[in-house]
């Protein structure tokens, strides 16, 4: 049995359950009506900005501000669709259930993560629809556009899984969604101080996703950055596989 | 000629939970075609018991076997061997019956001629053609626990456990259940709890009475039905009668 199989049921689920509809609605409203106020503020300043080779462009003041609001989005629904993955299977003995079938803690971790993933990522694929059919009328610059995207998609993997690592070790839904949101929080607001002041970012900058996500939203693609959105992955996989392999031995 | 090993055997198996003994020093054997029932009063430790064999559990202390393996050292083959169906039967509330049955030969990476067979068979078995396409959270709690069983057998297991089977049936559904098993047991062990003595005595041969974690009675049943009423619960009502500690 691999993880997808996990995962495969697990967006089955979702796909039948009216508060992911309710949600991914709620969502793709909310990103509609910033799409159209950023379209309308850039069409009335455009007259006043610089011309476009030295002012900021399409993707500059519309779509890279868009990708950020969605990051934004998802700190709240994240932690909303991962609460349930593990806190409230484990109370419904569905955790049992896949334990007593033959899944190992990291199967059954990696597939409630894909899963929670996939949901996500289609809603940023329907979301970056929306900068893409302007794509014919204006010039977006697609290199910056891929590397915000790819940022995007990069740092909502990263609050997924810290989601799932919440939902892993709390007993209650509510708690692993408050826990998953104030982690994430913290990861966006830890260096605004630094950064309200001026001041270098040493390891509190190092920590922020703002400081990985800045320089994707301007086109660039750094290792480093890439480096850090695995990690948290990684770690928040790990924590989670670790804790749910210790099912079996906790009770 | 040699015995054949037990299909289950539990060696000395202990195990605390939220720092209270919960099963201490535990050892009893199933036989193929054996009907083990497991009685005792609430908190006695039989769910915590059928967890541990299902593989659910780890013990703290002791061993459980599998047809002589052990069953924490190959826990992945050994899980392909039992069915087990806990006391609030797990089910996908969004799923249908057929969809989560076939959920289940997925997880068991049942190949999909055979997967689909199965599914087919046990909806045949458990009587539940007409609730095959229904929502599983739309169920009654005695068609949830026909499909927890049919859940537990798709894979056929050597071994199916139990835990309260008959909680929440009606009497119809209770005899449905006896008739079940009885016909299931003759190619498997089957291991189950209760704390109803009349369920034990109309569908076990054997009986493992518990007790604050402990083993207090193990024994096989009469043959017959008259001779098994009024001894089992005398028995059982002396030992829930036992204060704390009292060896048996």
């Amino acid at each position: 049995m691999s993880a997808f199989t996990i995962a495969r049921i697990d967006l089955k689920r979702l796909a039948v359950r009216p508060f992911a509809w309710t949600l991914a609605g709620i969502t793709l409203a909310m990103m509609a009506w910033q799409f159209l106020l950023g379209v309308s503020a850039f069409m009335h300043a455009q007259p006043t900005v610089p011309g476009p080779v030295m002012g900021p462009g399409f993707t500059d003041s519309v779509v890279a501000p868009y990708l950020l609001n969605y990051i934004q989005l998802c700190l709240v629904i994240a932690p909303l669709i991962t609460m349930q993955a593990l806190a409230g299977e484990r109370g419904a003995q569905r955790l049992a259930l896949l334990s007593a079938s033959g899944a190992s803690g990291a199967h059954i971790v990696l597939g409630k993560f894909i899963a929670r993933l996939a949901f996500l990522w289609l809603l940023l694929v329907v979301v970056a629809t929306l900068p893409l059919v302007l794509g014919g009328a204006t010039h977006p610059d697609w290199g910056q556009f891929g590397a915000a995207l790819l940022a995007t998609a990069l740092c909502v993997a990263a609050l997924t899984a810290i989601g799932i690592a919440c939902s892993a070790f709390t007993p209650e839904p509510a708690l692993a969604a408050t826990a998953a949101l104030l982690i994430g929080e913290a990861l966006s607001l830890i260096d605004a101080g630094v950064r309200i002041t001026g001041g270098g970012g040493g390891w509190l900058g190092y920590l922020a996703l703002h400081t990985h996500l800045a320089p994707a939203m301007r086109g660039l693609v750094r290792s480093e950055d890439i480096v850090y959105f695995v990690l948290i992955v990684a770690l928040a996989l790990a924590l989670a596989i670790r804790r749910v392999a210790a099912e079996r031995e906790r009770g | 000629m040699a015995k054949p090993p037990a299909l289950l055997q539990l060696d000395h198996v202990s195990r605390r939970l939220s720092g209270r003994e919960v099963l201490h020093d535990l050892s009893f054997s199933l036989q193929r075609d054996d009907v083990l029932g497991l009685l005792g009063v609430n908190g006695a430790g039989k769910s915590t018991t059928l967890a541990i064999v299902a593989g659910v559990l780890q013990p703290d202390a002791g061993t459980v076997r599998i047809d002589d393996r052990v069953v924490n050292d190959d826990l992945p083959t050994i899980r392909a061997r039992i069915g087990w169906v806990p006391e609030s039967v797990p089910l996908w509330p969004e799923l249908t019956v057929s969809e989560s049955l076939d959920a289940c030969g997925r997880l068991r990476d049942l190949p999909n001629a055979v997967r689909k067979t199965a599914c087919e068979r046990e909806i045949a078995r458990l009587e539940l053609e007409s609730v095959a396409h229904r929502l599983c959270g739309q169920l009654s709690l005695g068609q949830k626990r026909r499909v927890g069983l049919a859940q537990a057998l798709l894979h056929e297991p050597d071994l199916l456990v139990l835990d309260e089977p008959g909680n929440g049936l009606d009497p119809v559904q209770t005899s449905q259940l006896r008739e079940l098993i009885a016909g299931l047991s003759p190619k498997r062990g089957i291991i189950l709890s209760s704390h109803e003595l009349a369920e034990v005595e109309a569908t076990c041969n054997r009986v493992v009475i518990l007790h604050e974690g402990r083993m207090r009675h193990d024994a096989p049943l009469g043959a017959s039905l008259d001779d098994r009423r009024g001894k089992l619960d005398a028995q059982f009502r002396a030992i829930a009668a036992q204060p704390a500690g009292v060896a048996a």
